[in-house]
């Protein structure tokens, strides 16, 4: 079978694959141990496959790995800072919004994405960026729930944080 | 799936794409997102384009007209200051319809049309706005009617052309013409079972000046409902000529029955989302019906 190479940058790390051309990006991060990349329709409709593809939420079994050439993916691996959970991940467990834990990861993904862009969302909002992912388990109302903490926790930390700087200065 | 594919290419532009897809002797396939070409699965495929490296990502104002690139995504055309000033911002409503947001980041306008989708959100919308389609083949650019794409766009007609961009003249302006985008699926991120949009311009006493009806999964391609747009026309819109329109556009589609509903249903919702959409546009118009 033919190959190509593949150059990305994965949770930070830059690579160097060797990829068929054919193949699709789910198969080769599985396939390279991202398996918090979840295996589900495979065809757009759950959500469990989900990515980051520079910055924005993606199912990754709808896209040829070669469409990744020079991107920069996250995946539910490098969303946690070294041992610590970002308050995402956080809010997610408090709120008991993980079950099986299956749909977690591109849940977690797609709320990031929100939130980097938007922070302090709507519930409307919230559930506009979720509706892309199917749960099995937990329904929506808590992570839906995890989603709105964490906004206004992020919030709060941050006007801490200015606090404390002004009070530094 | 895919298992044959020997080559993946990313041109840099689109005489580059166009050479590559003749060459390619019906087995490349143009990608843009790869939403509908990794889900179709075709196993023939041997050679893959990638066309968003060939400049075609981008929206302009060009004279009188609006010009979308083909691989601008629905996402972009949702944040697009340009697009929200066009026909009070329909386009960037219907494209937050198409799909959930992870899959709005992939797909492209270029490849909604292409697809040739009887269902696709994006077509019916720009039926209404009498949009033309830019495709490059052999013998050069042409521009032609987004309806007499759409035709031709399921079958090979077009199999060794690339479609550039959409173009959207200006539509007629005055207070009186709104517009509006009708939706019925399964559930909020799922493809159309029904679609209607409609643009409406009346004069100064209510009367109907200038009407589009367009509907989407009801026959083979998008449509416009001709017979229902001139039957309007120079006539007050009152909850009569709605009950009228109503049926002549259920007389006018041709649906059929699959695994989401049944044609007599689809043919029903015609109406109704007809109906629907026609006093969205007269309310905005501030006309009381
Ligand atoms: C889960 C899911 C939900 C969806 N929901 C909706 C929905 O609600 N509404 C809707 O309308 N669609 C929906 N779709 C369908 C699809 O996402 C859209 O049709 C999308 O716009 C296709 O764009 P793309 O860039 O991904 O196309 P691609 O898959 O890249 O291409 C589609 C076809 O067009 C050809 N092509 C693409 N660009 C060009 C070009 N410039 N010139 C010539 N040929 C070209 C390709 O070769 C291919 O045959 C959904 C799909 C999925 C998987
Ligand atoms: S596996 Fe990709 S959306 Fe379900
Ligand atoms: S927690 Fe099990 S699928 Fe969502």
């Amino acid at each position: 079978m033919k190959t190509m190479e593949l150059h990305l940058t994965v949770n930070g790390k830059s690579l160097n694959w060797s990829i068929s051309p054919g193949e699709l990006l789910l198969d080769v991060l599985r396939r390279q141990g991202y398996f918090g990349v979840k295996r589900g329709c495979e065809k757009g409709e759950c959500g469990a496959c989900a990515i980051l593809l520079d910055g924005k939420p993606i199912n990754s079994c709808l896209m040829f790995a070669a469409q990744a050439e020079g991107r920069q993916i996250l995946t539910i691996e490098g969303v946690a800072d070294g041992g610590k959970l970002d308050p995402l991940q956080e809010a997610f467990l408090d709120h008991g919004a993980v079950q099986c834990g299956f749909c977690t990861g591109g849940m977690v993904l797609s709320a990031k994405a929100l939130l980097d862009r938007r922070s302090d969302p709507s519930e409307e909002e919230v559930r506009e960026a979720l509706a892309g992912h199917l749960c099995r388990c937990t329904g929506y109302r808590k992570p839906v729930d995890a989603v709105l903490a964490a906004a206004s926790r992020r919030k709060n930390r941050a006007r801490r944080m200015k606090v404390a700087g002004e009070v530094a200065r | 799936m895919f298992d044959k594919v020997e080559a993946f290419y990313r041109p840099a532009n689109v005489r580059e794409a166009l050479r590559l897809l003749q060459s390619g002797k019906g087995q490349a396939r143009v990608v843009a997102g790869g939403t509908d070409v990794v889900v179709e699965g075709d196993d023939s495929v041997r050679f893959l384009i990638d066309i968003t490296h060939a400049g075609l990502s981008y929206i302009r104002q060009r004279r009188a007209a609006w010009v979308i690139g083909a691989t601008t995504t629905m996402a972009e055309l949702e944040e697009s200051e340009l697009i929200h000033a066009l026909a009070g911002g329909l386009l960037s409503r219907v494209a937050r319809w198409c799909g959930s947001a992870l899959v709005r980041n992939l797909a492209t306008l270029g490849g909604n049309m292409a697809n040739g989708s009887p269902a696709a959100d994006m077509a019916t919308p720009l039926l209404v706005l009498d949009a033309a389609v830019v495709m490059l083949d052999a013998r050069g650019r042409r521009k032609l009617p987004l309806a007499e794409y759409l035709a031709g766009a399921r079958t090979k007609r077009y199999s060794k052309s690339l479609l550039v961009e959409v173009v959207v003249p200006e539509p007629p302006d005055g207070k009186g013409c709104r517009w509006s985008f009708q939706k019925l699926g399964r559930t909020a991120v799922d493809i159309s079972l029904v679609n209607v949009a409609a643009g409406l311009q009346l004069d100064f006493r209510g009367r109907v000046k200038w009407a589009r009806i367009a509907l989407g999964a009801v026959a083979p391609t998008p449509m416009r409902a001709a017979g229902a747009e001139q039957r309007m026309t120079g006539r007050v819109l009152d909850q009569a000529l709605l009950a009228e329109i109503g049926a002549e556009v259920a007389r006018e589609v041709s649906p059929i029955s699959d695994a989401r509903a049944s044609a007599e249903y689809r043919r029903e919702i015609c109406s109704v989302l007809t109906r629907r959409a026609l006093e969205e546009c007269s309310a905005h118009a501030e006309c009381s019906l």
